[in-house]
């Protein structure tokens, strides 16, 4: 009986307890959930338009935090005074490189491999996968990095606002990272549903065949979603890199996206949003109010226990097609 | 009355009119490609000018007919008024009507010109062409498949229309000499001859009058407060006398704007484009907008679905009264209100009648349940009877008396008397002023002193005053002892319940009143579903005891309600059987517009209706049937009568 | 119902797309062996055969979805060893698809837009910000698309998402998409299958009207054998592959070859 008192009932007379507390959870979970839902963001862009599962989304991340950092070294280097100036040209330049970059793979891995089932273009990506890292540590070197969150004019510190009975902080940079992603996210929904290019792209997840024929280029289509999935590792590097450091292991940050995924669905916009703040807010909850039953390391599963549970009522996932199957 | 229709008696004069008064407001919109595009008083004016006058360079002149055939289009009634402006006569034809109809029409009319849709019209108008040597001119709306046509004598109307306004530029008489023809325009005059469909026997030409017409129009204007800032959508067909009545007539008159929807499949998206605040629709398009509704609500979530049903449930209670006006507790109109924003608001604005201030329904029975249901989410709808030869309004119901089983005091100006064998006669402002060249048949509908047989048998509600039709008046019969009989009254009674598919009543020269009646499979089906009643087919269910019980509540209440009237209590159902098979076109029982012959069926089932009036409790009976792979076989049923009782008029009227 | 033989004449003129000698084969599966026939400017050109035949897969080389192992195709004067799908639709050569390929997440209306897509120029940043250039573009290219919308008359489905249509009308969409296109070589894959006598006499009819009112020369696989005759100007046959048979309907039906293929005598 205790255990289920302690599982059932305890941490919701906690949660009315401290109300700031509870407020305080939430938007951590809010946060973090907004990170996971850009990542998960990256996966659906790329999958939507050619049917493939990029597993080189996380590097991407990596790869587009280092180049960011590693250019404004350089800048630095070779005599650019200001900060801030180096900050803004090494971010175009970062830019740049993701573009050279969707260019490239398009030309390089998946042209080749058009018409070839789906696993090859699967396989393809954990090429590029490896590609990365050998190739960002071959010209970045292999040591973390400090991300130039400052340079950028990204705030620091904390408020703190009192409610709730108590006080509630927020960092800084959460309450940015919170706005540039609502910015960015609505970017994207009104360039994919209002613009010609983005007719397209519905158009060729729709059906291939029929977008080839009316003259829609795969082509170019590939090299769009390619460079809107690298501006969304960008940001997600800035974002997660100002919080801790910039370094290979952020990539296992990917692994966070597959549970938004799962829940969201593959091809939903919305979903993977609506998905990462459920994952996030309900992995904090879960760590701050169940966690010290189980100890630690609930963190590393429970969002694919939530993502399961929802799996059980929606195969589908929140937003994704009604799977039906037709005999 | 006459003193206004001596200066505004004919519509051309209306519309100069309504361009001086609402010159800038709306007259007529059109949705084309997608988009509504618009047209103000004083445009369409200017259109009808140029139009009039390039029609007259054709040779269209006074006294002429012309021929309007096609769907609600703008040029289309524009082509009306331009014929009316140059004193011709247009004659509007169904755009459904097949060639042979259309030959008719034509040929009687004696058209020399005809304003038509599109490729489809002057395709069916050629095909027929060697009937109408006198025929001169086709002028078509749509171009589309025409460019190639042999055009000596076809014309498109921007052709025409383009003509009469180069005319106008280089000949400013031209613009007096059209005012002069529109001053001549008399309301004494024929102003359009419609043609009624025809249910019985050919179809004969309606002459309605400029100065009836638009007299008849004013007084249902002003009694349904319509003004310049209404709107109606023009859907149903254009040739129908209520399309021309309370579309055009009293758009002209009250200077409201009239929408035309895209194509008629589109029409239902169209109305809620427009969101028209004056509508229309005969009980049949009510019923199918229902069933939509009810449809998509089986498909919604649970919740929705729990919503809907729960808020209906309190429309059912309570918003009739309130839109009658009536006393209704604070919780009620706090559960009506929330219900509002929550059902009916949404409901309404995705069926188009947010706006709606006035809907009218006629043409049939309508069901009680059906009824009550548009008028408990607060649409304002009522009844009205009509005819073409009255210029539509007989009857109409006024706001705050709206029942579902009558359909209205007098309109205004109408005097209407029964006849002694129930039929309806009238005299009406808006009376049409002869067939066109019938007289025979003029003088066949006209009594000596001027009224107007309708056809329709009724009679006035003692509850009510309020008009009742009970049938055609030649199906109405007499009991023996001289009580009148008026099957379908009794028939369409029964009909409202779900579980009756069909019924056909017995009665004329007998003792009393009997029926055979056919359950609904689904309804009833449906009901044995859930009270675990087994049957293995229609036979079996239709005879089942339980099933005999269920309708044998529903006679009881047709009963009741029958001896509400004093006029029809005598000819309650005494006795009815629930036949073993469904009445069926295939076996020639039903007409193909699903209609029941009923002497067919009396000399079919002719055992059965022995067994009714002799007292027995049970019949057999057995009768070939079609199957429907088109193999004959027989069907044999011994088939149950259960008796009624009947109740007393006079403790009816006790209890009310 | 084909108007008569003089008229014929004059309608249709020189050689707008031939192909030589094509070969296709999937692994060792030969689909296409040696086939050449040409399809004039004008004319409704119908390609039949018994399943199996070959038929879509020469739609698919074409507008250049299969690229032939062997042989030439020339369209409008230019001779090439194998088409790519964005240069035959920016060529001019449109086309449906034997089981309906929509964009089925979009309204009709969407759909047929998206068959403009090649004629949209404006460039990118006004596009963004539906401005200038780019709203006026959009409304020039909606009044073409209302145009065909009504040509069909699907105004009411406008802005239903395809998925949802019936069947007949998909295939309805699916030719106004392929219509948008302005094209100047139509290929239809079966554009009647599964239709009903009704649907089937609508779709007949917008075919001779495309042919006849834009002069869209039109390339179809039908299996109704009844429909070939009456629309066709031309008709080519396929049997396993190989091409046995090549003419006017007349001649076709009274071509020996021809009837032992349908009939199914051993080869």
């Amino acid at each position: 009986m205790d255990i289920l008192y302690k599982i059932f009932i305890d941490p919701f007379m906690q949660m009315g307890g401290a109300p700031d507390l509870l407020v305080q959870t939430l938007w951590e979970g809010l946060v973090a959930g907004m990170l996971y839902a850009l990542i998960a963001l990256g996966f659906v862009l790329i999958f939507k338009a050619s049917g493939v599962f990029n597993f080189a989304q996380g590097i991407m991340v990596v790869f587009a935090a280092l180049t960011l950092v590693g250019v404004y070294d350089l800048l630095r280097g070779a005599g650019v005074p200001s900060g801030w100036l180096a900050a803004y040209l090494a971010l175009a330049i970062a830019l740049g490189v993701m573009g050279i970059l969707a260019f490239a793979v398009e030309r390089v891995v998946l042209r080749p491999l058009v018409n070839q089932p789906d696993i090859i273009l699967f396989m393809a990506t954990f090429g590029l996968t490896y590609f990365l890292i050998g190739f960002g540590e071959f010209v970045f070197g292999g040591n973390p990095k400090r991300m130039i969150a400052g340079e950028l004019n990204l705030p620091s510190g904390a408020v703190e606002f009192k409610m709730a009975g108590g006080f509630v902080a927020m960092q800084k940079i959460d309450i940015a990272a919170v706005l540039i992603v609502s910015v960015m996210v609505a970017g994207l929904s009104f360039f994919f549903q209002r613009t010609r290019i983005g007719r397209a792209l519905r158009a060729v997840a729709d059906s291939h065949k029929a977008a080839l024929s009316v003259g829609i280029s795969l082509e170019q289509i590939w090299v769009v979603v390619w460079f809107a999935a690298g501006i969304v590792a960008l940001t997600t590097g800035i974002m997660w890199g100002a919080r801790s450091e910039v370094s290979f292991s952020l990539q296992i940050i990917a692994l966070k996206a597959l549970p938004v995924l799962i829940l969201g669905g593959f091809t939903s916009i919305p979903g993977a949003i609506v998905g990462g703040l459920i994952i996030g807010i309900g992995e904090k909850l879960g760590e701050f109010y169940w966690g010290p039953l189980l100890g630690s390391g609930i963190e590393s599963w429970l969002a694919y226990f939530i993502a399961l549970l929802f799996l059980l009522f929606r195969p589908q996932g929140l937003f994704g097609e009604k799977i039906i199957e037709r005999i | 009355m006459a003193s206004t229709a001596d200066t505004r008696d004919t519509f051309p004069k209306l519309l100069v009119r309504n361009a001086r008064d609402f010159g800038a407001r709306p007259s007529m919109r059109h949705k084309d490609l997608g988009v509504w595009q618009s047209w103000t008083w004083a445009e369409v004016l200017d259109i009808v000018r140029a139009y009039a006058l390039g029609l007259s360079r054709l040779g269209v002149k006074r006294g002429d007919t012309v021929a309007i055939v096609g769907s609600n289009r703008p040029k289309l009634y524009w082509s009306i008024v331009a014929a009316q402006t140059l004193g011709a006569v247009p004659v509007p034809v169904y755009a459904d009507a097949v060639a042979d109809e259309l030959a008719f029409v034509l040929q009687h009319a004696d058209v020399r010109f005809a304003a038509v849709e599109d490729q489809e019209q002057v395709d069916k108008i050629q095909s027929v062409m060697d009937r109408l040597p006198n025929l001169e001119w086709l002028v078509y709306d749509e171009p589309r498949g025409l460019r190639d046509y042999d055009h000596s004598r076809l014309r498109s109307m921007e052709d025409v229309i383009a003509d009469g306004r180069k005319a106008l530029a280089a000949d400013p008489r031209l613009g007096d000499w059209l005012d002069g023809e529109i001053a001549a325009t008399k309301g004494s005059d024929p102003s359009i001859i419609l043609y009624t469909s025809g249910t019985t026997g050919t179809s004969k030409g309606v002459v309605l009058s400029g100065e009836r017409s638009i007299t008849a129009a004013t007084d249902t204007v002003k009694f349904d407060h319509l003004d310049e800032n209404d709107v109606a959508l023009a859907y149903l067909p254009l040739a129908w006398v209520g399309d021309h009545y309370l579309n055009f007539a009293q758009g002209m008159v009250a200077g409201f704007c009239m929408a035309c929807p895209e194509n008629a499949e589109t029409a239902m998206a169209d109305l809620r484009e427009i969101g028209p605040t004056f509508y229309f629709a005969p009980p049949r398009t009510l019923e199918a907008l229902l069933t939509r509704v009810m449809i998509r609500m089986e498909d919604a979530s649970a919740i929705k679905r729990k919503l809907f049903h729960y808020f209906i449930g309190v429309a059912r209670r309570y918003g009739e009264r309130i839109l009658n006006g009536e006393s209704v507790p604070l919780t009620g109109r706090i559960l009506y209100g929330i219900g509002n924003l929550l059902v009916y608001g949404p409901l309404k604005n995705v069926l188009g009648f947010s706006r709606v201030r006035t809907a009218y329904t006629a043409g049939e029975a309508i069901g009680p349940d059906l009824f009550a249901f548009y008028r408990s989410i607060g649409l304002n709808l009522k009844q009205l009877y009509g005819q073409t030869e009255a210029f539509l309004y007989v009857t109409c119901q006024p706001d705050g008396a709206i029942y579902s089983d009558t359909v209205g005091p007098a309109a205004p100006h109408v005097d209407i008397r029964i006849a002694d064998n129930g039929e309806v006669l009238f005299k009406s402002p808006g009376m049409f002023t002869g067939y066109f060249r019938d007289e025979a048949k003029t003088a066949e509908v006209l009594t000596p002193d001027g009224y107007v047989k309708t056809g329709d048998a009724g009679f006035f509600d003692d509850k009510t005053g309020q008009l009742k039709i009970i049938d055609r008046a030649k199906d109405v019969g007499k009991l023996k002892d001289g009580t009148l009989f008026a099957p379908k009254y009794i028939e369409n009674k029964l009909k409202f319940f779900p579980n009756i598919r069909e019924a056909v009543a017995y009665g004329d020269g007998r003792d009393f009143v009997t029926v055979m009646l056919n359950i609904d499979l689904t309804a009833v089906g449906s009901w044995a579903e859930r009270n675990n009643v087994a049957y293995a087919s229609y036979q079996e269910l239709a005879g089942h005891p339980m099933v005999y019980n269920m309708l044998e509540k529903n006679v009881a209440e047709v009963n009741r309600s029958l001896a509400a009237d004093k006029m029809m209590a005598g000819a309650q159902i005494r006795r009815f059987l629930i036949l073993h098979k469904e009445l069926d076109a295939d076996d020639g029982e039903l007409t193909r517009t699903q209609k029941v012959r009923r002497g067919f069926v009396a000399e079919r089932y002719a055992p059965l209706i022995t067994a009714l009036y002799d007292g027995s409790s049970e019949a057999d009976i057995s009768t070939e049937v079609t199957f429907e792979d088109g193999r004959k076989g027989v069907i044999s049923a011994r088939v149950k009568i259960r008796d009624m009782t009947v109740v007393p008029a006079a403790a009816m009227e006790k209890a009310a | 119902m084909r108007a008569p033989d003089d008229s014929l004449k004059t309608r249709i003129g020189d050689v707008l797309l031939a192909v030589e000698d094509v070969s296709l084969a999937f692994g060792g599966v030969k689909a296409i062996n040696g086939v050449s026939f040409d399809i004039r400017q004008g004319e409704i050109r119908a390609i039949i055969g018994p399943n199996g035949a070959g038929k879509t897969s020469m739609l698919n080389v074409i507008n250049g979805f299969y690229h032939p192992q062997q042989g030439r195709i020339t369209f409008k004067g230019k001779t090439r060893s194998r088409m790519r799908p964005h240069e035959a639709a920016s060529g001019g050569i449109a086309r449906t698809f034997q089981n309906v390929a929509l964009f089925r997440g979009m309204s009709a209306l969407d759909n047929i837009m998206a068959g403009r897509t090649l004629k949209m120029n404006v460039n990118f940043f006004w596009q963004m910000f539906r401005r200038g250039p780019a709203m006026r573009e959009e409304i020039e290219h909606r009044r073409f698309v209302e145009e065909i919308i009504d040509f069909l008359k699907i105004q009411d489905i406008r802005r239903t998402p395809v998925g949802r249509l019936p069947y007949g009308l998909q295939k309805r969409v699916e030719l106004g998409r392929a219509l948008a296109m302005e094209p100047e070589l139509l290929l239809l894959d079966e554009p009647m299958a599964g239709m009903n006598l009704e649907e089937k006499e609508d779709m007949s009819r917008y075919i001779l009207d495309v042919n006849e009112y834009y002069g869209t020369t039109i390339a179809l696989i039908e299996h109704d054998m009844g429909v070939v005759m009456d629309l066709s100007d031309r008709v080519v046959v396929l049997d396993h592959g190989e091409k046995i048979a090549d003419g006017t309907p007349d001649e076709v039906k009274r071509n020996q070859a021809v009837i032992d293929a349908y009939l199914g005598v051993a080869h």
